[in-house]
């Protein structure tokens, strides 16, 4: 489908209309000042002008602690296909590079039934955006992996579906959107698209190393709000009865307990937490090995306690010696 | 059963036949598959490894100590060290299990036939590399000469130590032994070197050129003999190693077993030396 437009004064008619597709969901301000995405029972609770919110959209696929399994009478049994219709408005691209990345992880050869099902039933409307310092993403607007994209200009949106459910609601919404000249491609914002780094820079003398071992507190903060960090922890909880539950949720590779085995941690230090983190972020693990699934959403960067950046050390790997390009 | 997909992370059941005691805190439990389990055990290779539940308690990663029988039956060698494996010890005959797998890369068995080849086990690194003996004692005249080397730490310690003798006494293998301690032993038991695995390598002959080593044991033993088993003349490549990471899901998802770049349970659990090389943590 062609571009349409969508003009200021329509946008609450068009939200009323994505209602159609599933419970309404967006970037809103909480009663604490957070920036969260979250059920819009009011349109007047949506907020546009937000840089990034503090807990990425993952949370809508791999929620922090979620049920995988049943244990009735000694039988396991898969639980209940989770998720429910949810149209999730105001995406940035950077945050759906990251969904594009888990789909890669969770839907490849042998795709996980919990993350296929609420994928399957999320609708995504993205959004263009205002970079701000902590912002180093790259892609492409009007690339961005969506059902259908807005991009702001002064009296509107230009619209782009770019998927049979993206064409879906532009029909359903088809009395607000007018005629639009085909969009030419917007400039790419910024040009330090962080490129697959060689894996033995995590073993390099840069002094950086050294100095982010002393000084992370190993809270994890930059893996809790990372759009693409994924990796979960397995536990089982029985009940007095004798049943129980087998759940999954999210781990932290900063936490020590994440390299333990029985009598001994392969990353007992600091330092080689964060070389971990390093390794998966921007060299990627088989079979995603070679891509970087750090999409320059800032979040880390924000939310590190001690302003510690691992792009520091690429940067400072390009230009030895050199400031921080 | 559900779809192939959610097979993934769903157990199939099991039931616990029976165990015998190795150790103090060792046993070897006898575990019976349910038929939907079993046209993947009939794809088994040594090295590979297994999700054994104990419902309630939750589920761990074992190697299995044998190929499955003809009817599914798993051998599983299990120390007593934690939650779930506490409850298995615990566990009575009939009690139901849950199993998944087997996962990861075994031992590269075809590649192998024709040549000699060296095991090296530490501790509990017996039970993956038992089920590779027995795979080279089942297809005997595939396999050139086969030697077992065998630490533990001291006499009470060391697992299936008659079986390994009979074997031996049979000419099926040469075999060789050694504790770390060796506290007052009754007399009339058969005697093993006091010593270390690296120790008994150095006075070994073999045809190094040709033969391939199989590696599994506590992550000290891995970095003492590598080097020993290179100077000896064994390639790399050869050079084949059991790593042991927190595997929890076992499919290359939960992240806990990155070793370098590669995941322990779906590139691994058994590396070649050769693909270790550029990842100084792998040992």
């Amino acid at each position: 489908m062609e571009n349409v437009f969508l003009k200021n004064s329509h946008l609450g008619a068009f939200l009323e209309t994505l209602r159609l597709f599933g419970e309404l969901h967006g970037p809103t301000i909480s009663d604490n000042g957070v920036a969260a995405f979250a059920a819009l029972d009011d349109a007047a609770a949506l907020r546009l002008d937000y840089r990034r919110t503090l807990i990425p959209p993952k949370k809508y696929l791999l929620p922090f602690r979620e049920e995988i399994l049943q244990l009735r009478d000694g039988i396991y049994h898969a639980a209940a296909p989770p998720g429910r219709d949810i149209v999730l408005f105001g995406v940035h691209p950077c945050d759906l590079e990251g969904i594009a990345y888990l789909d890669r992880v969770f839907l490849g050869d042998r795709p996980d039934p919990c993350y296929a099902a609420r994928r399957a039933r999320l609708t995504l409307v993205g959004i263009s955006c205002e970079p701000d310092d902590f912002c180093f993403c790259s892609a492409p607007p009007e690339a961005a992996p969506c059902d259908l994209y807005l991009s702001a200009l002064d009296d509107g949106f230009l619209t782009r579906p770019s998927t049979p459910k993206g064409e879906a609601i532009a029909r359903a919404a088809h009395d607000l959107l007018t005629e639009a000249a085909p969009a030419s491609a917007g400039p790419c914002r910024t040009a330090c698209r962080i490129r697959p780094q060689d894996p033995q820079l995590r073993f390099s003398d840069n002094p950086l190393w050294d100095r982010f071992a002393q000084l992370c507190l190993a809270c994890g903060a930059c893996s809790v709000c990372c759009p693409t960090c994924y990796c979960f922890d397995v536990r089982e909880y029985p009940n007095l009865a004798g049943d129980g539950v087998r759940l999954r949720e999210w781990d932290n590779c900063l936490f020590k307990t994440h390299g333990e085995v029985a009598g001994a941690n392969f990353r007992a230090t600091r330092l080689e937490r964060l070389r971990y983190r390093f390794l998966h972020k921007y060299c990627g693990f088989s079979p995603l090995e070679g891509v970087v699934s750090c999409v320059g959403c800032g979040r880390c960067r924000s939310a590190c306690p001690v302003d510690i950046d691992l792009r520091e050390l690429i940067e400072t790997g390009k230009n030895p010696g050199g400031e921080p390009a | 059963m559900n779809d192939a997909a959610s097979d993934m992370q769903l157990p199939h059941g099991a039931i616990l036949l029976d165990r015998r005691e190795l150790s103090p805190d060792t046993a070897l439990f006898r575990v019976a598959p349910e038929a939907s389990s079993l046209r993947a055990l009939s794809r088994f290779t040594p090295g590979q490894f297994i999700q054994l539940s104990v419902p309630g308690a939750g589920e761990i990663p074992i190697s299995p100590a044998d190929l499955p029988g003809a009817d599914g039956t798993l051998e599983l060698c299990v120390r007593r060290v934690g939650h779930v494996t506490e409850l298995l010890h615990a566990a009575k005959p009939g009690q139901r299990l849950g199993l998944r797998g087997p996962f990861g890369t075994g031992f590269p068995i075809r590649e192998m036939v024709g040549s000699p080849v060296l095991l090296l086990a530490g501790g509990l690194g017996i039970a993956p590399l038992r089920s590779l003996l027995y795979h080279l004692l089942r297809h005997r005249d595939d396999f050139g000469e086969v030697t077992l080397m065998y630490g533990a730490r001291q006499p009470e310690l060391m697992l299936f130590r008659e079986e390994l003798v009979g074997l031996a006494a049979k000419g099926e293998l040469r075999l060789y032994l050694t504790v770390d301690f060796a506290p007052q032993e009754p007399a009339g038991n058969f005697s093993c070197a006091v010593g270390l695995l690296p120790d008994l390598l150095k006075g070994f002959s073999f045809d190094a050129g040709r033969s391939y080593a199989a590696i599994c044991g506590p992550p000290a033993l891995y970095r003492c003999l590598v080097g020993d088993l290179e100077g000896a003349g064994v390639e790399a490549r050869r050079i084949l190693i059991s790593l042991e990471r927190r595997m929890r899901c076992g499919i290359g998802r939960c992240c806990h077993c990155a070793v370098g770049q590669k995941l322990c349970c779906t590139d691994g659990p058994v590396f070649r030396l050769s693909d270790l090389e550029q990842i100084p943590e792998a040992l």
